[in-house]
Formats: structure tokens, C-alpha cells, sequence
């Protein structure tokens, strides 16, 4: 059964068409590598794909369930990484994320688990805001996976990462469905099973099968 | 209650940050000293008009300090970014309101314990419990429906001009009603109707507001 | 208008204290009770996404001028901080900012939805003043209508322009319906000019 189904997903900015009908489908358990140039309209797709934001027309379904309806629903079970981090510069990364699981239920012990797994255990009582930019996408990263999401949504998370990212993106994606934006050709190749390229708005040839290499 | 947890929460991280980088309440309270010092010269205070122009004043200067006040609580741009992070999760949008609101009166009743006492300096006003409950009351009718249209501006153009013209039409019941609070007890009458009065003006925003953030913060 | 200007000037008698300058009293009242008329239509209209922009906003304006004029002579003073005044005044900024928020909010859901919640608490709003600067002062001569003294020339009289000012805000109103349905349609049909960057030829990355 398919996890996520978008039909003629349409996005509008006043006289700007940034997404023209767009499908766009994914089976649980695949990784889809949304590929195109900037201005494609790589971020309004993954935006409306991750509830965060509404399309002019068009439908989309996740888990089965209609997501203009269902929205808090879905987001329960789905992790998104933003373009801009959003994080809080004043507090720290382990303050950060002990923030969002009060915010999504869950509980405390969660923030050992993923400072682990983001490899920031050791980011101590510094401020976010003076951590690395990587060790900030890293945070950004674990903060998405606090509430063990069935959906990972990533928007150009391998911008600001650093050499080892690769390695902690596989991780949190494995297991997962997930939806992954990026310039980059090779780490699309290294994670995901399919790619949708997309030009002005519109996707372009057919979604392609990637030969997973390790 | 999950609600009530996660408006702390909110609240209580809103004050971290504060207190952390120190940029609200010192500015607030720069200002409300400064409109005091203003008001005196401006209005040739003597200790015949001062019971009368004290409370005028007093809540003028409340009325600026809120504009900006709650203006910040959704204004920066960082705060788009992880406000949207916030309503990406199981989180009612009515929590997240409250907790904002919550935090952010509370940031302006620091800065009215700045004021008042000032106030009473300057003036030579009497600070009665009757006037410290008259502001904080009318403090919490203010905070809710300045954050409420903080929210909404936040993502409009031109948001330092929106947010007073939609405000302050709100905000003069507040006014009107605390500033004869004020007026009465600084007098040494007594403010027990208008004391009720700003409960009941409480009670109603606080209500419509818990409502409407839904619609204002979330698409 | 023109058979209600007709009775209002040839119709009702001078108003012994007053005099003819209390004609105006007619359209004034007429024309703030159609706008706040006008106004909970536009709460009810927020709640379901009916447009109305100028009108209500054109009938304020007309009664907040003619309440001035009529208060000169009067009161020998244009302005006074009065219930009625004050919570005309405060309708009509709140009208302003929902107008603002129309336009500058993203077209769309996010424009009428942030329209809706100014128009519900401005409608709630302007009891809400009224009443706390009535608690507070009034200077506003009492409700004449109400007054059984009011003779009957000139309550038929008020009724009629009541009547005719009504009707025409109706009118304005269909009209103006029209031409937001016609506005959406063509803003609908618009063919987009998609965004691109021109520096996509070769692939280049």
C-alpha cells in the first residue's frame, strides 16, 4: 500500500505557478530523492508534502488518510528538516530537544537517545546557537526523528552537514519512508531507490530507478 | 493536562531566551522610565495634577511598552522558522498561543514593576493594591489579544503599522476601565466595579483568543 | 434617496430646539446603524468567506462627517469623546485594519481566514467599547427615537430614510458581490508565468 499518494499537487504564489501538477508517489519503507536545479520547486513540493504548508489544488494522501483534513494527525508521525533550522539559539541542544518532546508527547529519556545518534552527546550546556552550522543541521536532524516518525521529510539537509553526515542521514533514514531534496547526484545515488526531477515546477521524464550503491 | 504542560513549556523556554540575551526587558524598561521623565516635563506635574495625569500617563506608557512587547513575540525572523517547527507537531496551536501570551505578559509585568514604582517616585502617587491589581488584570486582557494579532501580523507586509491599528481598538476597554481604576485609587475611592469589571474584559479575550489562535497561527 | 431627502426637507417640521441642522440627525443615524448593519453582515459574511470591502467602510466614513456637523452648531465643537463618537471612531479603525489585512496578507485562505478574525472581534469589540465609555461619560444627547415625544411627522420621516438607506446598502452590496465573483474568476484564469532561473541551460549545477 502506498505510504504517500500526490495527485496534480498545484502551487501558486499570486501569478507565480511554482508547482504545476505535480504526482508524486511512494511505497512504505522507500527513500525518493527529489532532484532539480534552484527555483525547481524542490521546497514547495516538500513543504506540502510534509503538511507544512497547503497547495492550490490538488490531493494528497498519507497513511491513508486525506492530509488537508487530518493535518495534526499526520504530523504526529511525521519529522520534517526545514530549509532554516528553526532552532533556539539561547537554549541548548539537549534544552532544544527536551522542548520538543514535551511538545509531541514523548518522553524525556528520548533526548540521551538521539543526542547519541546525532553524535552531539557531548554538545553539553553551549547555546545552539554557538554550535557549528553542521553540529546545528545535525540537531535539526534529531530534533525531526524525536517522535520516531513513519515519514522523514528532508529539505537539503547535506547543505550544511559535514563529511560524516552521509553516514548520520542513512542512519536515521533507514527504516523509514523518506523523502529527501538535494543537488547532490552521488548522495541521492548512496540513499535512495528512486528520483523525481523536477523543472519549473513540473516533473520532468519518468521517476527512475537507482541502482543502491554502497 | 497535555495542553496546560506544553503552554508552560512554551512559556517557560520563552523566558529562558530572554534571560539569557537580556534584549526585551531592559529596552521596555529604558522606555517606561524615559515617558515618565517626558510626561513630567511635558505636563508641569505639581501635587495638584498629579492624581489626575499620573494614571493617563501610567497607561500610555503600558500601551507603548505592549505595542513592542508583544510585537516581539512573534516578530523575528528565527522565530518563523522554529514557530513553524512548533505547529509541526502533535502540539494543539491553542497551547503554543498560550504559553506566548503567557510569557510574554509576564515579561511585561517585569517592566510594570519598573514602572509603577517609578510612577510613584516621580508623581507622588499612592501605589495601592487596588492599582497593582487594576494593571496586572488589564495586563493579561492585553497580552492575549496583542499576541493573538502579533501572530497574524507577523506574516503580513508592514506589520509595525498593522499591528497598532489593529490592537489598539481592542485595548481601549482595557484602557478606559483601568485608567478609572487607577484614577479611583490613586483618589482613594474604591475600584471594586472596575476591578470587576477588567475580570470580566479578561475572561471574554482570554476565551475568543484561545479560539481564534488556531486560525491565526496555523494554515 | 432622493423621496427620502424629499421628506426629510419638506415634510418634517423644524425641530424647535434645534433647528434645521437637526435634519441631518436623520441620515447620521440612519447611515451608522446601516453600517453596523453592514458590519455584522461582514462577521457573518467572514465566517463564510463573503467579500464586502467599500461599502460599509463608505457608510462610517458618511456617518462619522455628518456626526461632526451635526455636532458644531450644537455642541460648538467638532469632536467629543462620547460613547457614540468614540465607538463609531473605533469601528471605523477596525474597518481599516481589516481592509489593511485583506490586502497585505497572502491572497487566498490566509487573507480572508486573518479578515475573518478581525472582522469577529472588531463586531465584538465595538459593544464592548460603547458600553465601557458609557460606564465611563456621555455627552451624546439621548436616543430620540425611542422618545415618545418624537412627534410623528418626523419618526415617519426616520423611518423612511431608515428604509431607503437600508435598501441601498443592499443594492451597493449585491453589486459589490458581483464584482469580487467577477474578480476571483479572472484572477483564476490568469495564465501563470512560471518562476526559473535562466541559468539552467546545460545543466551546469
Amino acid at each position: 500500500m502506498s505510504t504517500l499518494v500526490g495527485t496534480a499537487l498545484t502551487q501558486r504564489f499570486g501569478s507565480e505557478l511554482a508547482l504545476d501538477a505535480v504526482d508524486v508517489a511512494i511505497d512504505g519503507g522507500e527513500h525518493l530523492a527529489v532532484l532539480g536545479e534552484n527555483g525547481a520547486g524542490k521546497t514547495t513540493l516538500l513543504r506540502i508534502l510534509a503538511t507544512a504548508a497547503r497547495p492550490t489544488s490538488g490531493s494528497l494522501e498519507i497513511f491513508g488518510l486525506d492530509a488537508m483534513v487530518e493535518r495534526r494527525r499526520l504530523r504526529a508521525r511525521i519529522g520534517f528538516v526545514a530549509h532554516a533550522p528553526g532552532l533556539y539559539p539561547a537554549l541548548s541542544a539537549a534544552e532544544n530537544l527536551g522542548f520538543f518532546c514535551t511538545l509531541q508527547g514523548v518522553a524525556r529519556s528520548r533526548v540521551a537517545e538521539v543526542l547519541d545518534l546525532i553524535g552531539l552527546a557531548d554538545a553539553g550546556r553551549r547555546p545552539a546557537a554557538k554550535l557549528s552550522r553542521g553540529a546545528q543541521q545535525r540537531l535539526a536532524i534529531g530534533r525531526a526523528v524525536l517522535h520516531d516518525p513513519r515519514l522523514l521529510v528532508l529539505d537539503e539537509p547535506d547543505a550544511s552537514l559535514d563529511s560524516d553526515g552521509a553516514d548520520l542521514l542513512a542512519r536515521v533514514m533507514r527504516g523509514r519512508t523518506a523523502i529527501i531534496a538535494t543537488h547532490d547526484h552521488a548522495l541521492a545515488n548512496r540513499l535512495c531507490q528512486r528520483t523525481l526531477l523536477l523543472r519549473r515546477g513540473r516533473v520532468v521524464g519518468v521517476p527512475t530507478r537507482l541502482r543502491v550503491v554502497h | 493536562m497535555r495542553t496546560i504542560s506544553i503552554a508552560l513549556a512554551v512559556a517557560r523556554k520563552d523566558l529562558t531566551s530572554e534571560w539569557r540575551t537580556r534584549e526585551l526587558v531592559p529596552a521596555l524598561a529604558q522606555f517606561v522610565v524615559l515617558a515618565l521623565v517626558i510626561a513630567n516635563f511635558g505636563f508641569q506635574i505639581d501635587s495638584h495634577n498629579a492624581v489626575a495625569i499620573a494614571p493617563g500617563v501610567l497607561w500610555m506608557a503600558l500601551v507603548f511598552a505592549g505595542l513592542v512587547a508583544f510585537g516581539r513575540a512573534f516578530a523575528a525572523e528565527r522565530e518563523q522558522a522554529s514557530l513553524e517547527a512548533m505547529l509541526l507537531t502533535a502540539a494543539p496551536p491553542a497551547a503554543i498561543f498560550a504559553g506566548k501570551a503567557l510569557a510574554a505578559a509576564l515579561l511585561l509585568a517585569i517592566c510594570e514593576a519598573v514602572l509603577l514604582p517609578a510612577l510613584a517616585l516621580f508623581f507622588g502617587v499612592r501605589l495601592s493594591f487596588d492599582v497593582v491589581s487594576a494593571v496586572l488584570l488589564a495586563t493579561v486582557g492585553m497580552a492575549v489579544l496583542g499576541c493573538l494579532f502579533a501572530a497574524m501580523v507577523a506574516r503580513v507586509r508592514a506589520r509595525e503599522l498593522l499591528l497598532p491599528v489593529l490592537t489598539l481598538p481592542l485595548w481601549i476597554p482595557f484602557v478606559v476601565v483601568g485608567g478609572q481604576a487607577v484614577q479611583a485609587a490613586m483618589g482613594g475611592s474604591v475600584t471594586g466595579q472596575a476591578t470587576g469589571l477588567l475580570l470580566d474584559l479578561d475572561i471574554l479575550f482570554v476565551v475568543l483568543t484561545s479560539l481564534a489562535a488556531r486560525f491565526v497561527l496555523d494554515d | 434617496m432622493l423621496v427620502a431627502a424629499g421628506f426629510i426637507f419638506l415634510y418634517a417640521p423644524t425641530d424647535a430646539l434645534q433647528g434645521p441642522v437637526q435634519r441631518i440627525f436623520y441620515l447620521h443615524v440612519s447611515s451608522a446603524i446601516a453600517a453596523y448593519g453592514c458590519f455584522a453582515v461582514v462577521l457573518l459574511g467572514g465566517v463564510v468567506y463573503l467579500w464586502k470591502e467599500n461599502i460599509a467602510a463608505d457608510r462610517l466614513a458618511r456617518a462619522l462627517v455628518m456626526g461632526m456637523i451635526w455636532a458644531k452648531p450644537i455642541w460648538g465643537t467638532f469632536w467629543t469623546w462620547d460613547a457614540r463618537l468614540t465607538s463609531t471612531l473605533v469601528l471605523w479603525i477596525i474597518y481599516a485594519g481589516y481592509l489593511m489585512v485583506r490586502r497585505l496578507a497572502e491572497p487566498g485562505r490566509q487573507a480572508a481566514r486573518f479578515a475573518a478574525v478581525v472582522g469577529i472581534f472588531g463586531f465584538i469589540d465595538v459593544p464592548v467599547v460603547h458600553f465601557s465609555v458609557t460606564w465611563w461619560r456621555t455627552q451624546h444627547p439621548g436616543p430620540v427615537v425611542i422618545n415618545d415625544t418624537l412627534p410623528a411627522e418626523m419618526l415617519v420621516a426616520f423611518l423612511i430614510t431608515m428604509a431607503c438607506t437600508l435598501f441601498l446598502a443592499g443594492v451597493m452590496i449585491a453589486i459589490r458581490y458581483r464584482i469580487e465573483v467577477l474578480m476571483d474568476q479572472a484572477a483564476e484564469k490568469t495564465v501563470p508565468a512560471p518562476i526559473v532561473a535562466p541559468s539552467e541551460a546545460g545543466g551546469a549545477r
